[in-house]
């Protein structure tokens, strides 16, 4: 007699838990925007430290969460705490394989990315070995993506690299390869790319355009069905914002480069040279989903590619094959 | 009591069931029972899970082996006079209290991202709770015992295996049950922060490969082998040498 009561009231406080849970209010006074750490998203410091968001979406409040890893922003999305969120082309299309209901909402930016090595006599990936550890974010990253692309084609088999390698999030790869230890290359992007191209002993043996075998952009920017949906305004105006805040870094570069200094804690000089830097650019227009795509289902990443492009972006996106 | 337990199980999987089923949930956050049965049969099918598990008891085994050994020498190091007493004490004070997973960077740095980190790690969380059971077990052993094991001519090494060890097994039991709790989350959360061990990766790694390639119903899959093992390991293994020993003796209750 006691357990059976005891059990009610404990079915009744999960019911309970459940129902209330479950049912959020529809809020559109609120955006939430999640971004990933790297130069690659200056942009959105320039969105969030002119308000650019706030002066086109009068009365909303903004957001903004800096998140450590794409599943993070994807598990957030799909909990409805996050409208927008920005990330590479592959960890999307692994989310739109399992069904999350986002497409993309536009480019952000394109940057150099490269396997940098600290081991004397490794001229291509043909010349890694079985003791070779190769650090980058997590399987299914762009770059872990890019290395496989790269290994299908100069090594024939897309897996071939896989049991080198050690997931370790961008600074604390870095650290390990300058270690020379057990790590002895990185796959990673700026500014952590060109600080250790700095090192006389290391090496770039591999860019992500000799990977992908053409140009790509990088992050993009997707959001939710139900944002697109319920709040178009909001949609529209973030659109707007993220077009005055690129425009604005090449416009006003001086005081951009004073405001990104500002943010990623670099010197105004460090920030320059990387703006300055080959394959660095800013801009809406989306490239390489389709290489992306076809790539991944061929590997078994993803179970199923899209048929047209309607099916993983909005129909303002600016697309080019 | 056992029957209870499988009743409470079974209401459990009902009511998760009725939860996935509800059409208020997605699959992607609260997969169905069959969802997630389809994941474990899979993976296993594939082999890829089960060498993953295997990889994964085999290094806690020798985490635990080594830290067994440790915790034993050190329980008997104790044991030879105040000066040692208080140095082990100080020992267990300074370190017993440091999680696994915040030594992780220092780790990382002295041994690497290889499997030694992982078995020093796992070493780590077994010794200071093993220790502090085998030496609460020593002090705990009635003095009439070892007067008795003196009188009839047991010193050292001999005085402790006869008269010590059996008195203090209880406590030994209990204190492997910790380990082995504790050994199985270090090398689970190690895993999850910094990737796979040697190339291959046990469990945890399993578990973080699910969620960046987000297949939830994998990831429950994994966690329900976790508990199926633990629950192995707690109601076979630990219950038959309970059985065999201090229940029979008579030291603990049946």
């Amino acid at each position: 007699m006691k357990i059976s009561k005891r059990f009610l009231a404990g079915l009744l406080v999960l019911i309970m838990i459940l129902s209330t849970g479950c049912a959020k209010p529809a809020e559109t006074k609120e955006i939430t925007i999640a971004e990933q750490f790297g130069l690659a998203y200056a942009p959105l410091q320039i969105m969030k430290e002119l308000k650019l968001l706030e002066k086109n979406q009068p009365g909303v409040t903004i957001n903004w969460k800096q998140m450590g890893n794409t599943a993070a922003i994807r598990e957030a999305m799909i909990a409805k705490e996050v409208d927008i969120g920005f990330m590479a082309i592959p960890p999307f299309l692994i989310g739109w394989d399992k069904g999350m209901e986002w497409k993309i909402a536009g480019g952000l930016s394109t940057s150099p990315v490269g396997l940098v090595t600290n081991r004397s006599g490794v001229a291509s990936i043909k010349d890694l070995n079985e003791n070779d550890r190769i650090a980058l974010p997590q399987p299914g990253s762009v770059q872990h993506i890019l290395l496989s692309m790269a290994s299908e084609r100069e090594l024939g088999d897309s897996k071939k690299l896989d049991n080198m390698l050690v997931t370790m999030a961008h600074p604390d790869g870095m650290n390990a390869l300058q270690a020379k230890k057990d790590i002895t290359a990185h796959f990673t992007a700026p500014p952590y790319l060109s600080q250790e191209l700095k090192d006389q002993g290391n090496r770039m043996i591999l860019s992500g355009e000799q990977a992908m075998g053409g140009e790509f952009t990088f992050i993009v920017g997707v959001t939710s069905q139900s944002f697109y949906q319920d709040n178009p305004q909001g949609y529209k105006s973030f659109l707007k914002a993220l077009d005055e805040a690129i425009a604005y870094i090449y416009n006003n570069k001086t005081e951009a480069v004073k405001i990104l200094s500002k943010a990623y804690e670099m010197s105004e000089q460090e920030i320059e040279e990387y703006l300055d830097t080959e394959g660095v650019s800013y801009g809406t227009e989306v490239k390489g989903v389709k290489s992306f795509a076809d790539f991944m289902q061929r590997n078994g990443y993803i179970s199923k590619t899209p048929k047209d492009r309607k099916e993983i972006m909005w129909d303002e996106v600016n697309y080019e094959e | 009591m056992k029957n209870k337990k499988l009743i409470w199980i079974l209401l459990l999987l009902a009511l998760w069931q009725a939860v996935a089923l509800s059409g208020r949930v997605s699959p992607l956050t609260f997969p169905s029972l069959g969802m997630i049965l389809k994941a474990l049969v899979s993976s296993i099918m594939a082999g890829e899970l089960l060498s993953q598990t295997v990889f994964s008891l085999v290094i806690i085994l020798e985490g635990l082996l080594i830290g067994t050994l440790l915790a034993l020498v050190l329980a008997i190091v104790s044991r030879t006079g105040d000066t040692m007493n208080s140095f082990v004490d100080t020992l267990i004070t300074l370190a017993h209290p440091l999680p696994g997973i915040a030594l992780l960077p220092i780790i990382i740095l002295w041994l690497g991202t290889g499997r030694s980190a992982i078995v020093f790690i796992i070493v780590h969380s077994v010794l200071w709770p093993l220790l502090l059971n085998i030496i609460a077990g020593f002090k705990a052993t009635p003095k009439l015992y070892s007067d008795v094991g003196r009188n009839i001519g047991l010193r050292g090494i001999k005085l402790f295996y006869d008269i010590y060890m059996p008195s203090s097994l209880p406590y030994l039991i209990s204190g492997f049950k910790i380990a082995w709790a504790r050994s199985w989350r270090a090398l689970i959360s190690a895993e999850m922060v910094f990737g796979a061990v040697g190339g291959k990766g046990g469990l945890g790694w399993y578990i973080f490969k699910q969620r960046v390639f987000m297949d939830t119903a994998g990831m429950f899959a994994a966690l329900l082998l976790i508990m199926l093992i633990g629950i192995l390991i707690e109601e076979v293994f630990f219950n038959k040498i309970e059985k065999q020993t201090i229940r029979r003796w008579g030291m603990a209750e049946k």
